[in-house]
């Protein structure tokens, strides 16, 4: 068999256990634990478009979260507009966010491009707590429950949300094995090893940032209102929470940052763990799960800096090449 | 009217003092070790919570636990430098911003773990003391922490300007390779400056508990303030930092008494995106990077 039916026969085989897992299991807390792994893997690799590839190290993208989860939602609440065109318009405002925010924050590199994105991500917060004419300040509001009402992208029943957002994954996915395989991914590779390099080979380094900052905007809005439609709830805490914006850069850089499967896998092992503790602390204790993503994060980076997708690579060369045995 | 204006400048003036303990640290670890520490605020929130312990088991005055905070967070640093840091410097980005940042998790929920949520207070015999100067009022536990945060900027001042250590460090802060080549032992000029900057967090904590409340997030607010001080007072550089962070507290009390008491981070995040957007390498001049 040749590689690529090879890979094509492993990509089908997931996709089909993905397709059947609702119809097989049918706890709510499992389909629940499933939707966050789909849903953080989504975030993730949105967010490794630009913070894997291009090595543009956001902590911000709570800031299109938000912008996403919030314009659905106003859209559907003062203007009864079904949250799927609610959906693509925050996609559209995020696009359009994205264009002042990365101008600003492209001015600096390293690690203050990660602070500026810190702060834009928290004044976008304030802005939405102060306000509260048009978005209900730091209450926040509940979305009307209507039951069973596809177009208005709420369901009875937990696999339709399962549905959906392994939906934006698959998309999220074929866009970054596009991107990937393209001379796109080439570039902003050369923007991730060495900005200056790039430039020097014909590389329009700001172009080619800004426009996968869209890219990685767009669909971490789409997560936003789907977040929203899920929980019934929005407000400024959790639409602009911080920690979305840690978890989408720590399911990338565990799984490996810069691959197409990474952050799927570095979910996949982080919300297992965090499912496990509370199961077995019972989620008492406040800062547990933190604390043990800290620890992991902190071994990736010192031990295996390529993440779980690097650790795959290598036992699956030593697979397929064993090393001679040395004398 | 010009009273509320020197009064609104005094308080921003003394908190000002605080917010540079907390930059200079931040400022220093960048121009030496170029690294950016993102958890420079966890070190002011430990610094605080040593002070605490040692005041409410001992009945040790905070200010007197400067004495234990500050040796302590050095040596911190120093194995910090030495056994996480120190793995991590290269020409890759990633791993030294999410190792501090890893850091930063880590020590905060760490406390939120053994210490809760709950704000703890030190109340001393004087924090409710104050001089009145004219109309002016200016608390005494706020002097004392602007004081001596001014006479401890001004110490490193001196220890960067006339030992060899620290002509050590400002050689290895201007031109690394060529400081190596000069026979500077590189780990070891780290090793000090995380040691100094971690002590300079921890003595702001301990400063800040007669009249400040500890709680596992306080230092998020001060690092904060800390990053866009350093932006402004361009990185690396140490005086920078102080002017800037004064500035910052002082805009910092002006908007809270013109615009809205919760309106101090608006301020300080309108500060950060005016100096992108105009002037992205700082008042000092200099690279971004």
């Amino acid at each position: 068999m040749t590689q690529i039916a090879r890979r094509g026969l492993l990509v089908a085989i997931g996709l089909a256990i993905l397709i059947g897992l609702p119809v097989v299991v049918k706890s709510s807390f499992a389909i629940d634990i499933f939707i966050r792994i789909l849903l953080f893997s989504f975030i993730g690799t949105a967010w490794n478009l630009m913070g894997g590839y291009a090595k543009q190290l956001s902590l911000g993208h709570a800031a299109y979260f938000g912008l996403g989860a919030y314009t659905s939602t106003i859209l559907e609440i003062d203007f009864n507009v079904s949250p799927w065109i609610g959906m693509i318009a925050g996609g559209v405002v995020a696009v359009l966010a994205s264009l002042p925010i990365g101008w600003l924050c492209f001015r600096l590199r390293g690690p203050y491009f990660t602070i500026a994105t810190i702060a834009t991500a928290q004044a976008l917060m304030l802005v939405f707590l102060k306000f509260r004419d048009f978005a209900w300040g730091a209450e926040g509001t509940t979305i009307p429950n209507l039951g069973a009402a596809p177009l208005m992208m709420q369901f009875d029943n937990k696999s339709s949300y399962y549905y959906v957002v392994l939906g934006l994954l698959l998309v999220s996915l074929m866009i970054t094995w596009s991107i990937e395989r393209s001379w796109i991914g080439n570039y902003l590779i050369a923007i991730g090893e060495d900005e200056d390099a790039a430039e020097a080979i014909g590389v329009n380094a700001p172009k080619m940032k800004r426009d996968i900052y869209m890219i990685s905007a767009f669909l971490t809005a789409l997560a936003g209102t789907f977040y929203t439609q899920y929980i019934y709830f929005i407000d400024p805490a959790t639409a602009f929470s911080f920690n979305i914006s840690i978890e989408a850069a720590l399911v990338s850089i565990v799984g490996g940052i810069g691959t197409l499967w990474g952050p799927l896998i570095g979910t996949v092992l982080l919300e297992t763990t965090s499912t496990l503790l509370q199961s077995w602390l019972g989620g008492s204790i406040g800062g547990v799960q933190l604390t043990v993503y800290s620890l992991i994060l902190m071994a990736v980076i010192l031990w295996r800096p390529t993440g779980l997708m690097g650790m795959i690579d290598e036992a699956r060369q030593r697979f397929a090449h064993p090393k001679p045995a040395r004398a | 009217m010009w009273e509320t204006v020197a009064q609104a400048v005094i308080n921003g003036l003394l908190i000002g003092g605080i917010y540079a303990l907390v930059s200079i640290g931040v400022t220093l670890i960048f121009g030496v070790v170029k690294i950016v520490n993102f958890a420079q605020g966890e070190f002011v929130m430990i610094g605080m919570y040593i002070s605490f312990f040692l005041a409410s088991q001992f009945g040790i005055d905070p200010l007197l636990s400067l004495f234990v905070s500050m040796p302590t967070l050095f040596v911190a640093g120093v194995l910090i430098q030495h056994f996480l840091i120190r793995r991590v410097l290269g020409p890759n980005d990633m791993p030294q911003i999410f190792l501090t940042f890893a850091l930063s998790l880590l020590l905060l929920n760490l406390s939120l773990m053994l210490f809760t949520a709950n704000y703890r207070t030190v109340h001393t015999s004087y924090s409710d003391e104050a001089f009145h100067i004219g109309g002016l009022y200016i608390p005494v536990a706020k002097l004392i922490a602007f004081v001596v945060a001014m006479a401890l900027s001004a110490l490193l001042w001196l220890f960067l300007h006339t030992t060899d250590l620290g002509k050590a460090m400002r050689a290895a802060a201007q031109n690394r390779d060529v400081a190596m080549l000069m026979g500077i032992n590189p780990n070891r000029v780290f090793c000090v400056a995380l040691g100094i900057a971690l002590a300079l967090a921890g003595a702001a904590g301990s400063l800040l508990m007669p009249f400040y409340s500890a709680y596992p997030f306080v230092g998020q607010v001060f690092v904060l303030m800390a990053f866009v001080a350093v932006v402004l007072g361009t990185l690396g550089n140490v005086v920078g930092a102080l002017i800037a962070s004064l500035m910052m507290g002082i805009a910092e009390s002006l908007g809270i008494q013109y615009v809205g008491a919760d309106s101090g981070l608006i301020v300080v995040f309108a500060m950060l995106l005016l100096t992108l957007a105009i002037k992205p390498t700082g008042l000092g001049g200099g690279r971004t990077r």
